[in-house]
């Protein structure tokens, strides 16, 4: 055959199966018709809602008032001079500091050992997950019973040791209770985060760390250079995942602590519902919420950029 | 460099036994490739060597020591893994600096000896890329280079070539050999090829279902199998079995489609002939003292051709190596010559009786 002959483009018809408007195009309108029924359901339950409370922050609006009365930015306003809501954003801080680092270490040790082929294994496995099922004023009640000042276990075990020489009130102090708060979130996110750092655990490669042994790797150089690079990706995910978690924390803080002593626990989760259904200020109420929310874009962000990013 | 003894190694998996007593020794600077069948406990026997598991009795020692407790870390030894095992997150020259890392060697000292590791193996070019940037036979350089920079007291490879083309594996085995005559290091190396296992081995062992069969030098090997396990195992395409059904008065074997002379007296009684695909001849049917059957099947590789012939009264076809130009039609009836001196003799207990003469002598 002529060089020339090869060179011309092929003078043949076009598959009658092939996409007239390139590979992908089917999948692409596909794809969104697919997307609408979800679309729709968080314009309703979700973006309405917010819009409505975005609004509201506008506005003065508490129980005695027939009407919202519209006051621009004075909602924020207020708030940027209100003591009380910073040392919300405060706590809240500190909270979700405290909680997501201690679930992180916790998490990933606890995967660590539960990675390690040992007897019983399977059962200490399944039991792993057993605050992930309970429900969550369960779980606080369990921790409330924990920390209790006259029956708590905490106490019994301190006096047994000899580390306190009087039973503690945990819950009446500000670090006590901060503590029971954080320990109680630590508890019920274990299981979650153990089962992301576990499943990325299991796909380490066997070979990659006999491989870093022979090289002279004791355990320390196996973590630090083979286990975390490669849990790295999960690693990201579990702390944002974490991050908006705590943010949003409220019914173990509310039934363990109820925001107290005086603000010490107060969370803006807990700010928000008590400006909203105790002061019944619900415009100054929508307009922290807004400030939450804010607060929450940045990580809900990046967790949605890494999906889409992974997909 | 180090000599290696292994003395009744045992290893057993819960109830299963892996290794059932594995003793041999492998001298300073030696080569020696581990062959056997798959499953038969080779890289579990590597695994124990360089220490990534625990031996369940015996004793292994390198240079003199006892070596059965110590941990993988402190043995000094590299490995080669089949599927590479490379750290996927760090670059080309991480990888191969990382045990001088671990082992505190000042920065320039390993940079310089990954250097000279790179350029050997011509990897130099990517020193700063990730594996996965890597083709499959890059990556296989890099396992190697990792293995090389430690300078190791031995070198272990599983498999090493076994994922590559075969192109490539010509290369790299010729490389491999090369790094053998600079270094001198012992190395332990597994294989299932066995044309990798005659070119680079000092000594060849062979294993079978946990137990070592024969060492040898190849050629001892191919020459002098100890049992029909390893005259079937060595040689490759392999040899031809052939039954024996009895023993004339003159002293004739029996087998499918004739009866093949005895060199020597055998002390015992024969079961089984072999004889290799190159030491046999096609020829006119009914030539004198040839076995009679008929061509089934051919194959043509230029350089050679195979035929395969059923002889008369056996299901089971044998092969005989022909020169490439050879043409041979199928379903000819054809006289396959056997000379008596190239004939291995089994015994009903598959110990060899008797080893091929010609061949011997010829390798003496
Ligand atoms: N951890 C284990 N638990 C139980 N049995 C095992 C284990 N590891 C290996 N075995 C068994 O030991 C035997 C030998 O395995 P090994 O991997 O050493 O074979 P091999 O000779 O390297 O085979 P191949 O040539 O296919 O790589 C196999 O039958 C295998 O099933
Ligand atoms: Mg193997």
């Amino acid at each position: 055959m002529a060089l020339t002959e090869v060179n011309r483009p092929l003078e043949l018809p076009v598959s009658p199966l092939a996409n007239r408007r390139g590979l992908r195009a089917g999948q692409r309108r596909t794809g969104i018709l697919l997307l609408l029924p979800a679309i729709a359901v968080f314009a309703v339950v979700i973006l309405y809602p917010f819009l409505k409370a975005l609004g509201l922050s506008l506005f003065r609006y508490t129980i005695e008032m027939t009407a919202p009365e519209f006051i621009g930015l004075g909602n924020f306003r207020t708030i940027a001079t209100s003591g009380e809501v910073w040392n919300a954003f405060l706590v809240t801080a500190i909270y979700v500091l405290f909680t997501t680092v201690g679930t992180l270490v916790l998490g990933l040790g606890w995967a660590l050992i539960l990675n390690q082929p040992f007897r019983g294994r399977a059962v200490l496995r399944s039991f792993s997950l057993l605050p992930w099922v309970l429900p969550s004023t369960v779980s606080a009640f369990i921790w409330g019973w924990i920390f209790n000042a006259r029956f708590g276990v905490l106490n019994a075990i301190l006096l047994e040791l000899g580390l306190i020489d009087y039973p503690q009130a945990w819950l009446s102090t500000p670090q006590g209770a901060m503590l029971a708060v954080v320990l109680t979130k630590i508890w019920l996110s274990i299981p979650l985060f153990m089962a992301f750092f576990l499943a990325g655990l299991q796909n380490l490669d066997r070979e990659q760390v006999d491989a870093a042994r022979i090289d002279g790797a004791g355990n320390w150089a196996v973590l630090r250079d083979h286990v975390l690079p490669h849990l790295r990706p999960v690693l990201i995910v579990v702390v944002v995942i974490g991050v908006i978690g705590n943010l949003q924390q409220f019914d173990t803080i509310f039934a363990l602590t109820g925001g107290g002593p005086v603000r010490a626990t107060t969370v803006l989760s807990i700010e928000v519902y008590k400006q909203a259904f105790e002061q019944w200020d619900i415009g100054f109420a929508s307009a922290i919420g807004v400030l939450w929310v804010a607060t929450l874009i940045a990580p809900a962000f990046f967790y949605l950029r890494m999906l889409v990013k992974g997909a | 460099m180090a000599k290696l003894e292994l003395h009744d190694i045992r290893k057993t998996f819960g109830e299963v036994d892996v290794l059932k007593g594995i003793s041999l020794t492998v001298e300073d600077g030696e080569f020696a490739a581990f062959v056997g069948p798959s499953g038969c406990g080779k890289s579990t026997l590597l695994r124990l060597i360089c220490g990534l598991d625990e031996i369940t009795s015996g004793q292994m020692a390198i240079d003199g020591e006892i070596v059965n407790d110590v941990p993988a870390s402190r043995r000094g030894l590299a490995m080669v893994f089949q599927s590479y095992a490379l750290y996927p997150h760090m670059t080309v020259a991480d990888n191969m600096g990382y045990a001088l890392r671990l082992a505190g060697t000042p920065k320039p000292e390993i940079r310089q000896r990954v250097e000279n590791a790179a350029r050997i193996l011509r990897i130099d070019p990517y020193l700063d890329r990730k594996p996965r940037q890597l083709s499959g036979g890059q990556r296989q350089r890099v396992a190697i280079g990792r293995a090389i920079v430690r300078e190791p007291r031995i070198f272990l490879f599983d498999e090493p070539l076994s994922n590559l083309d075969a192109a490539l594996r010509v290369d790299m085995r010729i490389e491999i050999a090369r790094m053998k005559e600079r270094l001198g290091t012992t190395m332990v190396y597994v294989t299932h090829d066995q044309i990798e296992a005659m070119t680079l081995a000092d000594k060849i062992v062979v294993m079978n279902a946990g137990r070592v069969e024969q060492v040898g030098s190849p050629l001892e090997l191919y020459n002098r199998p100890a049992n029909r396990f390893v005259a079937g195992f060595i040689g490759s395409p392999r040899m031809n079995f052939l039954a024996v059904s009895g023993v004339t008065p003159e002293g004739q074997m029996v087998v499918p489609g004739g009866r093949i002379g005895l060199a020597r007296r055998i002390p015992g009684t024969a079961a089984e002939a072999g004889v290799r695909p190159e030491h046999l001849r096609l020829d006119r049917p009914g030539t004198e003292g040839s076995l009679s059957g008929r061509v089934v099947m051919t194959e043509h590789l230029g350089s050679d051709t195979y035929a395969y012939v059923q002889l008369d009264g056996s299901e089971q076809p044998i092969l005989v190596r022909l020169s490439g130009e050879r043409l041979v039609r199928r379903e000819e009836p054809v006289g396959v010559v056997v000379d008596p001196e190239t004939v291995h003799i089994f015994g009903s207990d598959a110990n060899t009786l008797l080893s091929a003469q010609s061949t011997a002598r010829e390798a003496a």
